[in-house]
């Protein structure tokens, strides 16, 4: 059961990274021309999940739950495209390669996220 | 859910943004022949609030570009003057062709993130419904 709850827990962090990452290429599409303007994207989702809490918390008897793993709200960093004579790091193509890859990860955190609580509705009896 | 709406007006900045260019754009073609016509540009700049950056661009203030106008050879027209010239514009077909084409892939870029913005926040909901 708990195990349930640990897979929801990373379908949500992933499904928030998508979505964070979303706004991110969306910023970066609308500034494709803007002069000076740099490309910016979050780290991928492996190291921005940390499998250990923030607070660990203390376990003193075996079956005790420990802390959850937690998402860090990721921070966007610079990742530049080709770089353009007026400054700008934005290549519409990678931009949209990326958008697709979002996507496809959202699309993904959702159904493995629906799936579960779907298992967890049917293991406490209700359709 | 907030980042779907950030997104979503960055991208709605961006198809205003390219729609202007290809107005100006449009404008310059039209005006390609009218004598003494400099042709308009303008730069993007990135929307700022509060000193922030807020992801969202716009299209900064209409410059005349200031390069020479070209000079054409007609006697015969009531606008020339001793050297048998008259001044006409600035304006270079195929560079405005090749502005046109770029601001329609821009504004279908954005057109397309926008509407993934949508559909993702769409989504979402529906994992609710179930």
């Amino acid at each position: 059961m708990f195990e349930r709850l640990e897979l929801m827990r990373l379908a949500h962090g992933l499904a928030a990274h998508a979505a964070q990452r979303q706004a991110l290429v969306a910023q970066n599409v609308a500034n494709a021309d803007t002069p000076g303007y740099r490309a910016r994207d979050l780290a991928p989702f492996e190291s921005v999940f940390r499998e250990t809490p923030s607070v660990p918390l203390k376990v003193t008897r075996p079956g005790h739950v420990g802390g959850a793993p937690s998402v860090i709200a990721a921070e966007g960093r610079d990742a530049p495209d080709a770089e353009e004579p007026n400054g700008n790091t934005v290549s519409l193509e990678d931009q949209m390669l990326k958008a697709a890859e979002i996507r496809h990860q959202h699309d993904l955190a959702l159904g493995v996220y629906g799936s579960a609580l779907s298992i967890l509705r049917s293991s406490i009896g209700r359709r | 859910m907030d980042e779907f709406f950030q997104g979503a007006a960055a991208a709605a900045s961006g198809l205003k943004a390219q729609a202007h260019r290809l107005r100006l754009v449009s404008e310059n073609i039209a005006n390609a022949d009218t004598p003494g016509y400099r042709r308009k540009v303008t730069d993007f700049e990135a929307v700022l609030r509060g000193g922030q950056p807020t992801g969202e661009v716009a299209a900064g203030p209409v410059r005349l570009d200031p390069r020479e106008q070209e000079r054409i050879w007609d006697p015969a027209s009531p606008l020339a003057d001793e050297t048998g010239t008259y001044l006409g514009s600035n304006v270079e077909m195929v560079i405005e062709i090749a502005d046109a084409r770029e601001a329609q892939r821009s504004y279908e870029a954005n057109l397309r993130l926008f509407d993934q913005a949508r559909q993702m926040a769409r989504g979402l909901l529906e994992l609710l419904r179930r």
